[in-house]
């Protein structure tokens, strides 16, 4: 499940545009997969400024924790609080409810830089 | 993900055809979990059903030859006069510094005969040691692919044993050799989880063909397949010991609160001098259990600290309890911090605090009997 409106990160995580410099990211289908049972997960501050690859945070499974990183450069300006009481989120809607943060891009014209959809499936061997 | 050099169970098709993810464990490439499962939901199954795990990768051993269960009894830590013929026990493998090579399962077949299920890593030494020690007449046998382990845990594993035409009015640790479609079977009243349950040894050829009967009829009741995952999880939250983790060459069964495995009354076994001496000298540490008061999960060799911010040990083993929802954790704490249960203690979590407090495991009830 690669879906073809996003973008995608090396990491495993999805970008949405939300705006004309905002992204919306988290984790991908594929990933809550591999991770399993996801138990917890830290989120930044907004406001926080991070650079690209960056750690914003971390997601935990039963099995293995996983940093989470800034696969832009910009500006934490929203973080999902529902999935820190309910991590179990991120494993039943990764592309949806499951989303991690909102980032202000300092750059928004490298969105286009990252992989496409079609990118993306080859790098995780599907389609 | 696969290594040449990792050995395989007997059912490890059958865990391909299941979806299953596998990892290496103690030498054996062995299924974590299940596509359509996962470790919560294989976790929770146990805890309200029943679940079926392969844990085929245990070592088997045989020790025979006249006064063979006296002989072991001289070696491992527990007392086997304690238990008649037809009944199992939890016993320790120490060195004479009274460190653990191992904690394993002895059968008392007979006088003349007992079977051992060390873990997977341990079974050649154990095995290496036991051939050492004996005497004359008396032989150690590795049979670690003569027969693969299933293990049948949960509140329908009678039920599901049941169905099989399996016996299953068996005490606490006791074990029958049963007939099942012609194969010979090991039954017994054991397990790793803290539910009543069964570990089921069959030869390693038979093993498929049961692993499938059991499934069948499982999954009827709510039960399933289980991976390692699970195991770790429904261990953790019963403050199980994991051999390599919370016992261990530098772990001594008296810092790891196993006493209770310890034949005291014996008069020797191998370490019996230096368990003796630490348990009258009191031992340096202790093992307690820490439950989370806030969110974080916790892992094994994490820092302990006190209110003070000082070191006073660390962690053995820690998960996310599926039972409780919160971290659940084994730590070795320092006795001259002189920790009581209900104290509050902080674990470094890879720089965050973690608090937490201190408890006397098992973190969830238990219903082995």
């Amino acid at each position: 499940m690669v879906p073809e409106d996003l973008r995608y990160t090396e990491q495993h995580e999805w970008v949405a545009r939300t705006g004309a410099d905002t992204v919306r990211i988290g984790i991908t289908d594929y990933a809550q997969n591999q991770l399993g049972d996801v138990v917890f997960v830290q989120l930044p501050e907004t406001g926080k400024k991070v650079a690209a690859e960056d750690v914003l945070g971390e997601v935990e499974s039963t099995k293995s924790v996983s940093d989470i990183y800034a696969p832009l450069a910009g500006e934490v300006v929203a973080v999902n609080e529902a999935v820190v009481t309910a991590p179990e989120t991120i494993n039943t809607d990764a592309f949806g409810d499951g989303w991690l943060v909102e980032l202000k891009l300092d750059d928004p014209s490298a969105v286009d830089g990252l992989l496409d959809a079609a990118g993306y499936r080859g790098k995780i061997n599907e389609g | 993900m696969t290594d040449s050099q990792l050995r395989t169970s007997p059912l490890h098709a059958a865990h391909r055809d299941l979806g299953a993810t596998f990892a290496p464990f103690g030498g054996w490439e062995m299924p974590i979990q299940y596509s359509g499962g996962g470790v919560v939901a294989e976790h929770t199954a146990v805890r309200e059903a029943v679940g079926v795990f392969d844990v085929s990768h245990l070592g088997k051993a045989l020790v025979a030859g006249p006064g063979a269960a006296e002989f072991v009894n001289s070696c491992l830590s527990n007392d086997l006069r304690k238990i008649g013929a037809g009944q199992a026990q939890y016993t320790l493998c120490c060195v004479e510094s009274g460190g653990v090579v191992d904690d394993l399962i002895a059968y008392l077949v007979s006088d003349d005969e007992v079977f051992l299920i060390p873990n997977a890593s341990n079974t050649a030494e154990v095995c290496r040691m036991l051939a050492a020690a004996a005497p004359e007449g008396i032989t150690v046998t590795e049979q670690h692919t003569d027969y693969g382990v299933l293990a049948v845990q949960g509140p329908k594993s009678s039920e599901l044993l049941e169905a099989l035409g399996l016996p299953t009015k068996l005490d606490y640790m006791a074990f029958a050799d049963a007939e099942w479609e012609g194969r010979t079977v090991r039954v017994c009243r054991t397990g790793y989880t803290g539910e009543h349950g069964f570990e089921l040894v069959p030869n390693w050829d038979d093993a498929p063909a049961l692993w499938a009967a059991l499934l069948d009829a499982a999954a009827p009741m709510g039960g399933r397949a289980c991976g390692l995952g699970a195991r770790d999880t429904l261990r953790t939250e019963m403050g199980y010991p994991l051999h390599g983790q919370d016992l261990s060459l530098e772990i001594s069964p008296v810092q790891a609160g196993s006493g209770w495995a310890v034949g005291w009354k014996k008069d020797s076994f191998w370490g019996h001098e230096a368990l003796r001496a630490e348990k009258a000298n009191g031992p340096a540490r202790k093992l307690f259990g820490l439950r989370a008061l806030e969110r974080g999960v916790p892992r094994s060799h994490m820092d302990v600290l006190n209110a003070a911010g000082e070191r006073i040990g660390e962690s053995t083993s820690g998960t996310f309890s599926p039972t409780l929802k919160i971290g659940v954790a084994l730590a070795l704490l320092d006795t001259s911090a002189g920790v009581k249960i209900g104290d509050e203690v902080t674990l470094d979590v890879r720089g965050r605090s973690l608090r937490c407090e201190v408890v006397k495991p098992p973190f969830v009830q238990t219903n082995v009997k």
